[in-house]
């Protein structure tokens, strides 16, 4: 017996089986997408970090004018 | 409203790395990780150039625009800051920023990162101002405190600059009209001799 008259003969057995193995993830995948489908899908939502995280923390304290002073020499 | 701005003068830098070790000292930054380093340029020969370096709080920021989790904001003082309880330590943000300030601890022995880090520019993060929690994750806060960061404040030559963006750009004007600039500046010719022209 040849090996090509075996291959022949197991691809035959598959389709015989009902699920043919080029179709096999075309069906998984129709399946999932049927499951999957009805559940509502939320937008995702950018955090924010909320106006006091933001706010300005920097002023012209004495510290901050004399480090000006002292850096134009 | 003032923009926090960092301008190094690298007629200046001696690279001394005060600024490095300033940063490291107060922010308690973890072993591994430097928010500021100095980069030198055509190192040991005539025109050396150094330039200390860390995140310049940008203001379209790449990693805030490639950031998975979007935990970048930017606070009314323009500074770029990160959250680091949404960070997922993806690293993209790394690839991103062209002067590779975002850095991240090692916390494992195969490979996986830890949540970014990087500077603050001594402002802190999210968290309550000045509170342990805030230390303990981004360190110290010394805007809130009424001063500018130390690596700054640090730096013997004045090299480094740090503050409101046209105050210390109308500084450095100044510094320039009245000493000059490159070759041309006061007392370089008698440092480095009449043939070196930078």
């Amino acid at each position: 017996m040849s090996y090509g008259t075996e291959e022949t003969t197991m691809s035959q057995k598959n389709k015989d089986a009902g699920l043919d193995r080029r179709n096999f993830f075309k069906a998984l995948g129709a399946g999932a997408t049927a499951a999957v489908a009805p559940v509502a899908v939320t937008p995702a939502a950018a955090v924010d970090p909320g106006k006091d995280e933001t706010k300005a923390r920097y002023r012209e304290s004495e510290h901050v004018k004399d480090f000006y002073r002292v850096n134009r020499y | 409203m003032a923009r926090m701005k960092f301008l190094c003068d690298a007629d200046r830098c001696i690279e001394c790395n005060a600024c490095v070790t300033a940063c490291k000292n107060e922010n308690d930054v973890p072993w591994g990780i430097n928010r500021r380093r100095v980069v030198t340029i055509n190192d040991g020969k005539p025109g050396e150039r150094s330039v200390s370096m860390a995140c310049m709080h940008c203001t379209d920021a790449p990693c805030a625009a490639v950031c998975p989790v979007d935990c970048f904001y930017t606070t009314a003082d323009a500074v770029v800051l990160h959250n680091k309880d949404l960070c997922i330590g993806c690293g993209y943000c790394f690839y991103a920023c062209p002067f590779g300030a975002p850095q991240y601890p090692k916390v494992s022995n195969f490979g996986s990162r830890g949540k970014m880090d990087k500077c603050t520019y001594c402002s802190g993060g999210p968290e309550v101002d000045l509170s342990p929690a805030e230390f303990q994750k981004y360190g110290s806060n010394r805007l809130a405190e009424g001063k500018l960061p130390l690596c700054a404040e640090m730096c013997s030559t004045k090299s480094l600059l740090a503050g409101d963006g046209e105050v210390i750009a109308q500084i450095y004007k100044e510094r320039v009209v009245k000493r000059g600039y490159g070759s041309g500046a006061w007392g370089w010719q008698t440092a480095y001799r009449e043939t070196i022209t930078i």
